[in-house]
Order: structure tokens, then sequence, then C-alpha cells
């Protein structure tokens, strides 16, 4: 048995408390009898001794004559048995004794004798007389505030000492058994209680990250182990989905760099099985030059993303005035739409309500989260159409709810970057925002992305403890919302 | 022989395309499961290279629905799908043979061939007719002890005259397996190039392979139907 083991403790307690419980009850009645049966003998002891010496005050009474014994009988009609009664005048001589003392005394101590004079009662207990303990009353008979006689009552404590030696062997014997029971008992009661613990321990010994689809059986009762158990699986259930994602990223990352990988090898191998024309092994080095330069951003970005995700990055947050830091940013942008002829607008609220829109944010990652949502907004709107973008504050109330309260900052600026283009499915349009989603896989590869651009804003606006939405209308066109916390300089 | 590349990466199934037409193959290319599959129930493929991972349609699904179809065209996958369990769900779904990108071109080209040959009862690598041979991997072609020059079209012709030797073979199911889909089979192209192989293989040998069954089309085989 292990003694560090919960079972052997549990039962050791269990023992523990239930023997302090058992002796003290024991003591408690043994003690409480016994005194009991010692008042009582005490009692019966001095109402016969009160009753001879009023018997022998009593002017009427015929005390001096006869024996002990008939003078009870006929005056009182008293026989008491297995009383020994001795009289003893006032030095202590002793008198008339009972018959059933024969030729023997009762012994009265000094002390007795002593108390006596005083007119006090002493009770004894004295074990010298017949080898039976004998509780002995030495009552002084007092006339006129005088000692003249003593009455010493005796009676055998034999019944009640025997009696009390019963209680004490079976008390000695019964509290250990059903201590020993009980370990037995408590042992088993712990041992089945904490069985399920035992399979809780095998099962998590056996569960790596090649079977975090196995769960712990659970049980049909709902006790504590139970829901520890449910507390498991339920843990269990969160790893084997964070693994899942990890595995599907890694697939996902793996999938988008083979691409281009087979791109690359598939064009150049062909290209070698002859002899060709130059301008056709330009063509293919420029094909190729294009699929390098996706897989340099893919690998970028994922560096970026997982930096991100370890809290590598560090933001160098500074004052940003945000309407002309985004005019600048469109004018750039102007570029890349006007070989589709899409227009680019801004609409600012801040001129109306003659207040400044400022952020504390990263100039880079602000760059970068703004290119990267206009170029989107370029990339799937068809040729003349238009991206408006728009800046407004926004009081706290309307933001999402699910935000902490705690940590809604009293004011946002809300970035709208709306498009006329393709729009997304209701059913896609929060997958969006994970890496390596696509609605049209074709399509935004032939715009040279690398399925990573939205997971990258995401994280951008999430690190300035800001928040983004999209809201769109399939055909209709699209609108990304970013609100970022309000900085008053 | 006539080839279906269902590839949703362009750039992918062009150089598949390219690759295979400078091999002599016919090729049409689909970007989506869709047409895939509306594609491989319109013509009669003799191959069908197929990506998984494609638009409108999975792979997998275009697999089984052809299958579906008592079509028993060989299918070669090839994907980027790279993990034994989806190796395993790609061939019991109905595909012949399994290519993980990305793949050595030399490779894809040897299963390509191996799943044409495996449509003919002999299955050797060679092609043998009375004494004219035609080898699909070094496209040597030998009549007797002669080495005869083909060009590309005229190569794909034998290859399909002699993969389906004493059967007469239709104007349109040549024009199906040797040309692609931009092709009009309503001109005289086919009794063109037939002609340029006659000469070529029969001119000065005997017996004379290529006959003509009138009104019908043309049957390769040594003796005389």
């Amino acid at each position: 048995m292990d003694f560090r083991s919960l079972r052997f403790k549990l039962t050791l307690w269990y023992v523990l408390i239930l023997g302090i419980l058992l002796i003290s009850f024991s003591s408690f009645l043994y003690l409480t009898l016994s005194r009991s049966l010692y008042r009582d003998v005490d009692h019966k002891l001095r109402s016969l001794a009160e009753l001879i010496a009023s018997e022998s005050t009593s002017p009427l009474s015929k005390f001096d004559f006869g024996s002990i014994d008939q003078t009870l009988e006929t005056s009182m009609n008293l026989k008491p048995i297995g009383k020994f009664i001795q009289v003893l005048d006032e030095s202590g001589r002793i008198g008339r004794r009972s018959e059933n003392l024969k030729s023997a005394q009762l012994p009265i101590s000094l002390n007795a004798l002593r108390n006596a004079s005083k007119g006090l009662i002493t009770y004894e207990t004295n074990r010298s007389l017949r080898n039976t303990p004998l509780r002995i009353i030495t009552y002084p008979v007092k006339e006129q505030n005088h000692v003249t006689k003593m009455i010493q009552v005796a009676s055998s404590l034999e019944d009640v000492e025997d009696a009390l030696n019963t209680l004490l062997i079976i008390l000695l014997v019964t509290v250990p058994s059903i201590l020993l029971i009980a370990s037995l008992g408590g042992q088993f009661l712990a041992h089945k209680a904490l069985k399920p613990v035992d399979r809780v321990t095998q099962t998590a010994r056996m569960i790596t990250s090649q079977n975090l689809n196995q769960r712990i059986q659970t049980l049909k009762v709902k006790d504590e182990i139970s829901r520890l158990i449910d507390t498991f699986n339920e843990m269990i259930s969160r790893l084997d989905q964070s693994f899942r994602q990890i595995k599907q990223f890694t697939t996902d990352a793996s999938h988008e760099l083979k691409t281009p990988l087979t791109i690359l090898k598939g064009e150049v191998e062909v290209a070698l099985r002859k002899k060709r024309q130059l301008h056709e092994y330009e063509q293919i080095l420029e094909s190729n030059l294009e699929e390098i330069d996706r897989m340099s951003k893919i690998v970028e970005d994922l560096l970026l993303l997982s930096r991100a995700d370890i809290g590598e990055i560090r933001l160098n947050r500074e004052d940003i005035h945000l309407t002309p830091f985004i005019s600048g940013l469109t004018e750039q942008m102007k570029i890349l739409a006007q070989p589709k002829n899409i227009r680019i607008h801004i609409s600012n609220h801040e001129a109306e309500h003659e207040e400044e829109l400022h952020i504390l944010g990263d100039t880079l990652r602000m760059r970068e989260l703004f290119i990267n949502l206009i170029e989107n907004g370029i990339k799937y709107t068809e040729a003349g159409g238009s991206i408006l973008i728009t800046l407004k504050k926004e009081m706290n109330g309307s933001v999402n709810p699910l935000m902490p309260k705690e940590k809604k900052p009293a004011a946002f600026v809300k970035i709208i970057i709306a498009d006329t283009g393709i729009g997304i499915a209701k059913e896609d349009q929060e997958k969006i925002f994970n890496r390596f989603f696509r609605v049209d896989k074709a399509r935004s590869r032939e715009q040279g992305g690398s399925g990573l651009g939205l997971s990258i804003c995401k994280w951008i606006v999430e690190a300035h403890q800001g928040e983004i939405t999209v809201e769109s209308e399939p055909g209709k066109g699209s609108a990304f919302i970013v609100r970022l916390p309000l900085y008053s300089p | 022989m006539r080839i279906l590349v269902i590839e949703d990466e362009v750039k992918v199934a062009n150089f598949i395309k390219k690759g295979l037409e400078e091999e002599h193959y016919a090729v049409d290319t689909a970007f989506d499961g869709e047409s895939g599959l509306y594609m491989s129930e319109v013509n009669d493929y003799d191959l069908i290279v197929l990506d998984l991972m494609i638009p409108k349609i999975s792979g997998l699904e275009v697999l089984r629905k052809i299958r579906i179809n008592k079509n028993k065209v060989p299918i070669l996958v090839v994907t980027a799908k790279d993990t034994a369990e989806d190796i395993v769900k790609g061939l019991d779904s109905g595909c012949d043979d399994y290519l993980t990108k990305p793949f050595e071109f030399q490779v894809f080209l040897a299963r390509v061939r191996a799943l044409l040959r495996r449509e003919r009862a002999d299955a050797e690598p060679v092609l043998k007719l009375a004494d004219l041979t035609l080898s699909p991997v070094t496209h040597r072609v030998i009549r007797g002890e002669t080495e005869i020059e083909l060009t590309s079209k005229e190569y794909g012709l034998l290859e399909y005259f002699m993969r389906n030797p004493n059967k007469v073979l239709t104007r349109t199911m040549i024009s199906e397996h040797v040309w692609d889909y931009h092709f009009d089979s309503m001109t005289n192209v086919i009794d063109v190039y037939v002609n340029y192989l006659r000469k070529k293989i029969d001119k000065g040998f005997e017996p004379k392979l290529i006959h003509t069954i009138r009104g019908v089309g043309y049957i390769l085989s040594p003796s005389k139907p």
C-alpha cells in the first residue's frame, strides 16, 4: 500500500475521526454510568443512615435495646439486605453492629472521625474488609448541637464494579473491532470512489498529440469525479481543436507554397525537354519570377503572422492624425486603381464636426492595414467601380457588445472602406479573416495574394485594441469597418 | 491520344498542356470541376489528368461522377494533397493513379504512358503491327529496317491507329482522339493527314497497312478487310 496515496489518507482520516468519536463516546458512557451508580449507592447509604439517626434520637425509640436489625425491623419495618450497620460513640468506640457483620468491624478512618466531630458526613471506599470493596458512610448524630454518636452504614460495591467492568470489557472489545471494520470499509469506499481517478490517469497518460480523439468514459452518476472527467474531456477537445487548427494551418501553408513550386518545377522541366527560342526562355523566366515573388510574399506574411502570434512584434505607437494619413495613402493607391478605372473617394465627417480624428498607432502597420484593405477593394471591384472611404467618430455605445466593458475606450474612430465589387457570400463573411481562406481561389491567386492579407489586417487592428468587421452583399459590394480607439492628444 | 487536364491553376494547366502536346498528345484543359465534368461527358478522352482542389465541383466529386457514368477512362490525379489518407481516398474514389505536387515531369509522362498502355490487351511498352513498330517513349517509328520521320500530328494519328489495330476508326473517332476541341471535324483535314501518313509508312512497303473503308473511315490492319 502506498502511504502517500489519497486512498490511504482518506482511510486514515476516516478511522482517526471515527476513533476519536467512539473513544469519547465510550469514555462518556463509562464515566456517567459509574458516577450515577456510585451516587445511587451513596444515596441509599445516606438515607438509611439518616433513618437510623432519627430513630436513635427519637425519645420514644427502643434503639438502645436489642440488636440493630431487630430494632430496625420492629420500629421501622426495615430489613436492609447487604447493608452493614455499625454505631459508634462520639469518641469513636464501636457500639452495636448489625448481625451480618458478625465478628468483623467496619473500619473508620481518622479523616472520617475528624469530619464527624465537626458534624460532617464522610463517604469512603474501603477495600481491606473481606476483599470486597465497601462503600462506607460515616454519619454523625447531633443532639443539641453536639455530636453524640456516629452511625456507619456500608454496602458492598461488588455489583457496581462488576457491571462497570463488564461495560469496560465490552467497550474495549467493540471499539477496536468497529475501527478495524471501519478502516476496511473506508478503504473499500475510497477505492471505489477513486477508481475513476485511476482511469482518468490511465487515459491521460495514453493521450498524445496523435490520438486526441480519445475521451475518458463518462460516468452515469453526476458527482465530483464525473465533473472532473467532463472537465478533462473538454480540455482534450480544446487541445484537439487547437492541434487540428495548427495542422490545418500547416497543411494550408504547405499547399500555398506547393502551387508556385509545382509551377516553377513544371515549367522549367518542360522547357528543358528541348531547345527553345530565346523569347520562350524569357517568358518562362518571367513567369518563374512571378512565382518566386508570390512565394516570398507568402513566406514574408507567414513569418509576420507567426511572430505576431508569439508576441514578438513591438508596436511603435505614435500620434497619427488619420485624415491626412489616409488621404496620403489614397493618393498612392490611385495609381493602382487607374488601370481599372476605379475611383477612390474620401468622405470626412471630421470637417463637419470641426474635430480632429487621432489615433495612437504604429505608422508602418497602419499603412499596411489600409493599403491592404484598399488594395483588396481594388482587386475585387470590376472596372469602372468605386471605393468610398469614410471616417467618423463613434461613441462607445454601438460597439461590439462582446468586448469586455472595462476594455472599451470612451470613443472610437470608425473607418469604413466600401467598394462596389463582387461582394462576399454570407457564409464566407466570418471566414475571410481566417488564414489562407479564399472565397475564390483561382481569382485571388491571379491577383497575386498570399491568402494572408486579411489575417494580417485583423492582427494589426486587434493589436491596436480595435476591431475589424465586414458587411457585404454579393454582387453589390463589401464594406470593411475598422474601429480604432480615439486618441486625444 | 487525347487528354483532358482539369486544373484550376492556369499556369500549371498550361505547362502540363504544353509538355503533353510536345509528346504528340491532343490536350484540352478545363479550369473547374463543372466544365471538366461536362467535357468528360461530351468528348471521348483517352486519359484525364485531374486536380483535386478545384472550384465549383471538387476533384473527388468529379471522379465519382465520371465513374457513376460508367466511364472507364483512365484518370491520373495530380494534387498537392499528399497524406496517405488523401491518396487512399482518391484511389478508392476511382482514380487509376495518384501523383503529388510538385512532381517530376518525366515521371508524370511515364505515368501517362503507363495508363494509356493499360487500355490494351498486350500492354507492351512498344506498339507493334506486322513489321511496323512505334515507341511511345522515344517516339521512334520503324517499318522493317527503316526509321520513319513523322510530324507531330502524323505521329499522334499513327499512335491512335496502332493502339486500335484491326478496328474500323471513323473520322469522328479520329478527330476526337487525335485533335483537341478547337478542331473543326467538318473539314477534310483528317483525310489529308491519313494520306500523309500512308505515304510515309506504306509507300514502298508490303503489306499495305492503312485501308480506307468507304463512307466510314479507316482501318489499320496487315490484311485487306
